[in-house]
């Protein structure tokens, strides 16, 4: 592969041990400390979701309170969302993997990345410290007007949750311009549009999102703490919508934004393992951008039942519906990249597979529920707690593992146990399907979300229990990753290219040295390792 | 999805299930392509090379064309059913615009949207149901709505507090159900219950705001009415300490209200009521001696005697109010 020689920056020595994380503005650390972090919140929120549905496993439970269910339900929907997914995606995968997919020595405001990073860590302290300290919201992740206000939630644990969410916003958005600055100025010489590796693509797409959502969020946040704490009336008694408009601006794409990586992720997965290019690349880059952009015209999807004009509510179901379209085209393009492949089914493609299978459940049933008549039935049940978990745990966090199982060994210098690998992938499978699917059933007899406890005999018993049981199985496959991850350490050497991979990451050691790539490599082509293994196993 | 029992909940079943119909479909086509794949094109020599295939265009618009038509079709059956409901507005009869607007005109829309046999208003406050009946009886129940069957019954919904939604899986179409705006829902059922729940997170007690409705024969009904009615007035008989049990652990009473070994195990009132008649006053208010006068004027209209409280107007029944105070006096 031809390469050209630029003179490595002269540095300090890198700093070691503990002061060597802490001072740290090197993409790989920081992105090392965001995935530690975010993974920490992960297990934190699941065990949250246990305790949810060990008080659901049977009728008139009373493991926890009611008052204290809606506080664990509250921080299990934030936590995962805010503190698990978007940071492990955006700030864990992009940090490691951008610069060195794009043949960069680090992202273009190194300084920058480490505020963001500890300015997320911060506020998931002040977060979850005030949760731990007993300061704790119980107004649910949407944290819905007039309920969210001084009069009925008033205690200064709605306003801790707020802040939180207040800094998250600061730190995601600078984030967000540091990858498009990256993306945009630093890529290695050859490395055109269409050379830009998947991943790329995606966390560019959702980079701009983060930068035209985020800062509607936070100015609903910021009224709703100068409604709470100085008297003000943005949010007054009769403008019901006026919150849900603001919040589901950003949260609505923020699904987008927890799924799009996830799905560069694959993206970039299943070429390695087919051995093939990325089927209709073309179409899958304009695909995302369109899901980018048909993601910021859905929002009012949430609130067909809220009491929206009725034109208005049949303009979000066509764009709701039509951006099934794009994402239909991706998942076809993956299915026909593993078709005619050779398909190396170790445990990073499994992964992708689960993600593939089990997407498409979330996908469908969005669609179902974007026609109005049927959300007028299924709203707020729980067939709508089925469906985005189907999303966003099927879809974001299949492919989340699907990236820990393919770059750990990058990161760390070490392969996974791949028998383990795949238990954990089988059990996770299983485990997953078991706890959410039945919750479709629960959805339509009636059950709705968010409730503390139910009264026996209306037919929620066997769909509960049967959920509950799916919960540990899924908790188990998480601990037998958690002992792979310990296993690490006895593991084989990776090398610098276990995977036969394509991007420009596997052309340097494992782990990669702090300044990337001693000489910065040209680009030829959309898979320029791929094409470097070629021509030198078939060329004389 | 729960058997309907309106037209308009029968309409949304069957669009669900024509929809379930092709997602099924495309859920097969993609699993099925997914797991041929996988038993047909797994490695199985470590050098083998497959051709490589970077795009097909024709097959590429095959499946941006098709899913776009499903996509067509759902999107035009919806717009079918919706404008078929009597339940929401459609485009020539906005009756969900009322939301916003809210005035003569929009009230208007909402008499011209289905003739109705009766209106009844709802109100939806942490964490039950209230319902006021039309004529100047003054009925209002708490815990269950009683109504004619087979009419056309219309409820005008307004929330007291936080935003509340009514969700009667049976009976048609959900609503959102806002403080300072109103909603509508019409039905026409056979005699029968129906259960349903309150489906917008609204604090602590969430999970208890059941919605019952009760249709009755209209002979049967209009006994129930009078009896209500009368009831609504004047006592017709001393407070009956059973009675008065009886509706308060068959009501939103249980909610917020702890009484040790029954069913009354809400936490949302500061004190328990298992020892009540053995506390010197009423609400933790002093100078408010609890005696039977004073609990029966407490029960009429708390926010009267202690501004603030949580305690909510029940707009309880004369005969009520008596069977509770002699109840509440048993609690020793």
């Amino acid at each position: 592969m031809a390469s050209i020689s630029i003179p490595l920056p002269l540095r300090e020595r890198a700093k070691t041990g503990l002061l060597g994380w802490l001072a740290t503005v090197d993409h790989k650390k920081i992105g090392i400390m965001y995935m530690v972090m975010a993974f920490s919140f992960f297990l934190i929120a699941g065990l949250l979701g246990l305790v949810i549905r060990l008080q659901l496993a049977a009728p008139n439970m009373q493991i926890v309170d009611a008052h204290t269910y809606n506080q664990l339900f509250t921080m299990h929907g934030t936590v995962m969302i805010f503190l698990f997914t978007i940071p492990m995606l955006v700030g864990g995968f992009g940090n490691y993997l951008l610069p060195l997919m794009i043949g960069a020595r680090d992202v273009a405001f190194p300084r920058l990345n480490a505020f963001s990073f500890w300015i997320t860590l911060g506020a998931g302290l002040v977060m979850f410290g005030g949760f731990l300290l007993g300061a704790r919201s119980d107004a649910s992740w949407t944290a819905y007007v007039p309920y969210s206000n001084k009069t009925y939630s008033p205690t200064i644990g709605m306003d801790i949750w707020l802040l939180g969410l207040i800094l998250l916003g600061i730190g995601s958005t600078l984030g967000a311009v540091n990858f498009l600055v990256t993306l945009y100025t630093m890529r290695a010489p050859g490395m055109t549009a269409w050379r830009i590796p998947m991943f790329g693509w995606a966390m560019a797409t959702t980079a701009v999102m983060i930068l035209l959502a985020t800062p509607v969020l936070t100015a609903a946040l910021i009224m709703l703490v100068a409604d709470r704490n100085f008297n003000t009336q943005f949010f007054s008694a009769n403008q019901a919508q006026l919150w849900q408009h603001m919040f589901w601006f950003y949260s609505h794409p923020a699904v987008y934004i927890m799924i799009l990586p996830a799905m560069g992720i694959v993206s970039e997965i299943i070429p390695v393992f087919a051995r093939k290019p990325l089927f209709g690349l073309r179409a899958v880059v304009i695909s995302t951008a369109l899901i980018g952009l048909l993601g910021f015209t859905t929002w009012v999807h949430h609130m067909f039942v809220s009491g929206v004009d009725p034109v208005l509510e049949r303009f979000f179901m066509f764009t709701t519906m039509v951006i099934a379209v794009p994402t239909g085209v991706k998942v076809f393009n993956w299915l026909a990249t593993l078709w005619g492949g050779s398909l190396n089914l170790k445990t990073p493609l499994l992964m992708c597979i689960g993600f593939l299978a089990t997407f498409v459940v979330g996908g469908l049933s969005g669609v179902m529920m974007a026609s109005i008549p049927i959300d007028q039935y299924v709203h707020n049940s729980y067939w709508v707690v089925a469906h985005f978990h189907y999303v966003l745990f099927g879809g974001s966090v299949f492919g989340i593992f699907a990236g820990l199982y393919y770059w750990v060994p990058k990161i760390t210098g070490r392969m996974f146990d791949d028998k383990l690998g795949k238990l954990h992938f089988l059990l996770m499978l299983i485990g997953f399907n078991v706890t959410f699917f039945p919750m479709h059933h629960l959805g339509l007899l009636g059950m709705p979300r968010r409730i503390a406890t139910y009264a026996a005999g209306r037919g929620w018993e066997t769909g509960n229990l049967i959920a509950t049981i799916g919960a540990f199985l899924l908790a188990f496959s998480v601990l037998i990753f958690i002992l792979n991850v310990l296993k690490l350490r006895n593991g084989q050497p990776a090398g610098d290219d276990p995977w036969e991979g394509n991007t420009l990451e596997w052309s340097t050691a494992s782990p990669p040295p702090e300044y990337n790539f001693r000489e910065i490599p040209v680009v030829e082509s959309e898979r320029p390792l791929f094409d470097a293994r070629w021509r030198t196993s078939h060329l004389p | 999805m729960l058997p309907p029992v309106t037209r308009d909940a029968q309409l949304i079943n069957e669009l669900y299930n024509v929809v379930l119909a092709l997602a099924i479909l495309t859920f097969l086509v993609v699993e099925g392509l997914l797991i041929y794949s996988i038993v047909r094109f797994r490695r199985r020599r470590a050098d083998e090379m497959p051709e490589q295939v970077h795009g097909n265009r024709t097959l590429e618009l095959v499946w941006t064309v098709v899913p776009a038509i499903v996509v067509a079709v759902i999107f035009a059956l919806s717009v079918d059913t919706l404008g078929r409901m009597t339940a929401r507005g459609t485009l020539s009869n906005p009756v969900a615009h009322v939301h916003a607007i809210n005035d003569q005109e929009a009230r208007r829309r909402v008499e011209r949207a289905q003739p109705v046999d009766m209106v009844i208003e709802v109100i939806g406050r942490q964490w039950i149901w209230q319902y006021k009946y039309p004529g100047g009886d003054g009925v209002i129940t708490n815990e269950e709505l009683v109504v004619p069957a087979n009419k056309n019954i219309r409820l005008d919904m307004t929330a007291a507090d936080v935003i509340h939604a009514w969700w009667m899986p049976e009976l048609g179409p959900m609503i959102y159900v806002n403080p300072g705006q109103m909603s509508y829902v019409w039905f026409n059922v056979p005699p029968g219950e129906y259960i349903g729940q309150c489906n917008v997170y609204c604090g602590v007690a969430h999970a208890n705001m059941i919605s019952r409705v009760k249709a009755l024969p209209q002979a049967e009904f209009d006994e129930w009415y009078a009896k209500q009615a009368a009831a609504t007035s004047t006592a017709t008989r001393p407070g009956d300490p059973e009675a008065g049990k009886q509706l308060f652990m068959n009501s939103s009473c249980v909610a917020c209200h702890y009484i040790e070994g029954t069913k009354a195990q809400g936490r949302v009132a500061p004190r328990e009521l298992t020892r009540f008649a053995t506390y010197p006053t009423i609400a933790q208010l002093d100078g408010f001696e609890n005696n039977a006068e004073n609990l029966a004027r407490w029960l009429r209209d708390p926010q009267s005697v202690k501004p603030g409280t949580a305690m909510p107007n029940l707009n309880l029944k004369a005969q009520e109010i008596a069977d509770l105070v002699a109840y509440l006096q048993t609690l020793k």
